[in-house]
């Protein structure tokens, strides 16, 4: 285990080499000039020239991108044109929203999904199979950027009941230490910003939990029902174990792992931030800050954070594949145990 | 044997889980952040929160360009002059009084006594020449965007005594003063920040102004609070945040909400859904044009006969109103209303649909290229490519066809570079409040700039002699006899000149939105 676990890790290597060369490559294709962006309406051609020279956009594009990778291989991947605050910096101070709020949205897609698909799969063709089945396709269909600004004019607009935007209210911020605010705010037991930050958190997190919870609840019933009608289900049933058990143990503990693989992607996905959420609620995280650096051309930034994502995917999947092992005994990623 | 595993594969998880997050997990504690830890919540009405649609790019003003930082800084840094609060004329700061020699090449500044730099270090003439000659050759760096602008003209700066500087300038310009009150490049800031912080101050703001930065939470906030060493008139109010809400209607919910006591960045759709909620609307004057141009360096547009017959075919004053509904002044001239310079007796061609089918007819022009934009801008929130159609219109009434190319604005702005047009639609958001910064768009050798390839040797004479005469009425009757120039000739068509609209709670005082597009809150409270 611990073996293919190392040999996943290093095929990290190549992807990532793989993503970087890409995403150099297209932001230098396709991305307009930055030099006028950042220097505004008042840059002549030779500030333009100079601010071109001293940001190494007139070597080849080979000899760019080398550089960027030995900055990137020690840690260091630039600055940003537009702001002139290091990469790392920029991403760091968003990430940890991005995270929170995505672990907040797969825990609340992902039980109420699995619960949901459970309940439709054993009670196939009710009412409940089909009001589940109706939420999920409402879930799927519905745009998310929609959903969160009809929940913001309810919620927030005429009810009063929840802010619409940010993380918390300024003047409330706990002290940084993890820069989640949750964690941050129970560890200084600061309660107040911990019911702010939960107030914060409730609107997003459900705009953005729609649309996973309505694929995990689609996968939790094909599966189930797949389950549901093996041999060792009916086995079970006749050696007289109580149904609530043979669906716990029995049926959901094998049809899991579709299911775990559904979460871990859209957790992936969520992690490499979510834009139209992120607009909405003026939620701080990674996804809107990219689009608005892809449209600055700001280089940096964009590399920076692709690597970041593609990193986050690759890890996702391995932990997914981890946590198969868990879930299946039979199954096993070392060559002596096959 | 099976349990172990399972421990270990669970084991594993959590430690991947824990790896692929770490960096964010252990990011270091912001310095500042713990100043304002607290665990209750603060009086509402010593905070002002006003919600703006974007980060700003940084707060040092030698590095950055965009209005969204303007806003902030100029609460925390004060320059040499600053603007009169309801007009573009400069006005004493932290120099007190000032003498311009005769021949406009030396410029002595007295400055105010006794004031400290938020950080505890003095404010004199040495400050005052750290900063300028930062963004001076050789010190100045390409990426200082108003340095050229705001201090080209300048040949050096000598310290008579801590309270006295002088600036020495290589070629007359009367816009200079007008600079020294702007918020980009101008603003003084403590050298010992600066030296400290590598030269840039985008993250750690020190000024003399009557707000202190505290904190920066990347695209949520910016704290400030009262400076109370401040050597002016102290700020009213204890704290102003400025939150950043990219979505406009979500700031809109903010402000009826509570959430926010001032918004900026609304447009004429949703002036109704505010003022329902019992909110005030604030409407201040832009220092911005929104114009039509043609090309005149290409046949037959370098007529000027044809080009008046093109305006007069446009109804300017109904198109204004339907276009904008109210939030937009029609531009009677180039220069908006409180400039220097500006002149209620210029008067652009007036609406003759008849003549102009005559003219245009003689002139054999049937078909005419245009190009546009298709994002709002500050100038226009229309749209070039609404603005375009809406001229179509009125030209097909008198038998000229147009064919309209849109772009995106980036994509627009090469296009326009290009020059391969008949007429093209563009603005101007003035930067210094000076006429000299509108009107020399015309003069201007560069093509994105002057889009009208406008040539006028009498024209570039008037704006080379309005650059040295000093400020007062002989000047300004320069600039508008340069309007009557450009209007007779008929090179742009002026449009609108577009308001700022804001919106602020009831219980909010004294809020106001500067024409230069800044947001100065130590006279603003709450009740």
């Amino acid at each position: 285990m611990l073996k293919y676990i190392i040999k996943r890790i290093l095929m990290l290597i190549p992807v990532l080499l793989g993503v970087s060369i890409i995403v150099f490559l297209i932001m230098r294709v396709f991305s307009p000039d930055p030099a006028p962006i950042v220097l505004g309406q008042h840059a002549t051609q030779l500030t333009v020239d100079a601010w071109r020279q001293a940001n190494g956009l007139t070597d080849s594009i080979y000899l760019q991108y080398f550089h960027y990778l030995k900055g990137a291989l020690t840690g260091n991947l630039g600055m940003s044109y537009y702001t002139k605050t290091p990469v790392v910096k920029e991403i760091m101070a968003r990430f940890p929203a991005t995270i929170e709020l995505a672990f907040i949205s797969v825990i609340l897609a992902s039980f109420f999904g699995i619960l949901i698909g459970v309940i439709s799969a054993v009670k196939k063709n009710s009412i409940f199979d089909n009001g589940g089945m109706f939420l999920a396709l409402i879930g799927v269909s519905m745009p998310i950027f929609w959903l969160g600004i009809l929940l913001i004019i309810l919620f927030s607009g005429s009810l009063h009941w929840l802010p619409s935007n940010g993380r918390i209210n300024p003047l409330l911020e706990p002290m940084h230490i993890s820069g989640f605010y949750l964690i941050d705010s129970l560890l200084t037991g600061n309660m107040s910003a911990f019911m702010d930050t939960l107030r914060h958190l409730i609107l997003p997190a459900c705009a953005l939990a729609m649309y996973s919870m309505a694929i995990i609840t689609r996968m939790t019933r094909s599966s189930m029902l797949d389950t549901l009608q093996q041999d060792f289900i009916r086995t079970a049933r006749a050696k007289g174990v109580p149904e609530g058990k043979v669906i716990r143990k029995h049926a959901l503990r094998n049809g899991l792992i579709p299911i775990i693989t559904v979460i871990g992607l859209q957790l992936g996905s969520l992690l490499g931030g979510a834009v139209l959420t992120e607009t909405v609620f003026s939620w701080p995280g990674i996804g809107a800050y990219t689009v608005t650096c892809i449209l600055k051309s700001d280089f940096p930034v964009v590399q920076g954070v692709v690597l970041l994502v593609a990193a986050i995917f690759v890890l996702m999947n391995l932990i997914v594949d981890v946590i198969y092992a868990f879930l299946d005994p039979r199954i096993k990623y070392s060559k002596k145990e096959v | 044997m099976r349990k172990v595993k399972k421990v270990m594969a669970l084991a594993l998880s959590v430690a991947l889980v824990l790896v692929s997050l770490t960096g964010c997990g252990s990011s270091t504690p912001s310095k500042t952040a713990t100043n304002t830890a607290t665990t209750t919540a603060p009086n509402p009405n010593d905070t002002l929160i006003y919600a703006q649609g974007a980060e700003p790019r940084g707060l040092d003003p030698a590095l950055v360009d965009d209005g969204e930082s303007a806003k902030v800084m100029c609460n925390i840094y004060e320059g040499l002059l600053k603007y009169n609060k309801d007009s573009t004329k400069v006005e004493p700061s932290l120099a007190k009084s000032w003498v311009v020699s005769p021949d406009g090449l030396t410029y002595t500044f007295k400055l105010q006594e006794g004031v400290k730099f938020q950080d505890g270090t003095d404010f004199n003439a040495d400050a005052v020449k750290f900063n300028i000659d930062r963004q001076l050759p050789p010190q100045a760096t390409a990426d200082m965007c108003y340095a050229s602008f705001v201090f080209g003209s300048v040949k050096n700066v000598e310290v008579v005594d801590q309270n006295t500087v002088r600036i020495n300038m290589k070629s007359p310009s009367t816009p200079f003063l007008s600079n020294l009150a702007m918020v980009m490049a101008a603003p003084m800031i403590s050298p010992k920040a600066l030296k400290d912080n590598n030269n840039n101050v985008n993250q750690a703001p020190v000024g003399t102004g009557p707000y202190k930065f505290v904190k920066w939470e990347k695209d949520q906030d910016v704290v400030l609070v009262r400076n109370d060493e401040y050597w002016g008139t102290k700020a009213l109010t204890k704290n102003v945040i400025f939150k950043f809400i990219k979505d406009n209607s979500a700031r809109v919910v903010a402000l009826n909400n509570g959430e926010a006591d001032m918004i900026d960045g609304i447009d004429a759709t949703v002036v109704k859904q505010i003022t329902d909620a019992g909110n005030k609307i604030f409407q201040a004057p832009g220092m911005n044009i929104n114009y039509m141009a043609y090309n005149t360096s290409r046949k037959p547009f370098n007529d000027p006969k044809v080009r008046v017959a093109l305006s007069q075919a446009v109804n300017v004053p109904e198109l204004v109103k339907s276009l904008y509904q109210g939030y937009s002044q029609q531009a009677n001239s180039i220069l908006p209303t409180f400039m220097n310079g500006y002149d209620k007796s210029v008067t652009q061609v007036a609406y003759d649909p008849t003549a102009a089918a005559k003219t245009l007819k003689a002139a054999g022009l049937t078909s005419v290229h245009m190009i546009t934009y298709t994002n709002p801008r500050p100038y226009n929130a229309a749209t070039g490519q609404v603005l375009a159609e809406a001229i179509q219109g009125y030209l097909s009434k008198v038998g000229v066809t147009v064919k309209i190319d849109s772009y995106d604005w980036s994509t627009y702005k090469a296009k326009v570079k290009g020059g391969d047009y008949d007429i093209a639609f563009y603005g101007w958001i003035g930067d210094n409040g000076d006429p000299d910064n509108f009107m020399n768009l015309l003069s201007d050798p560069d093509p994105s700039m002057n889009i009208a390839l406008y040539k006028n040797p009498q024209f570039n004479s008037l704006i080379a002699k309005g650059l040295t005469t000093p400020a007062g009425a002989e000047r300004n009757a320069i600039y508008t006899q340069l309007e009557k120039i450009v209007a007779a000739d008929a090179a742009w068509l002026p449009i609108s000149h577009a308001l700022t609209l804001c919106a602020y709670r009831p219980n909010v005082q004294n809020f106001y939105f500067h024409m230069t597009g800044i947001t100065p809150f130590a006279g603003v409270s709450k009740k």
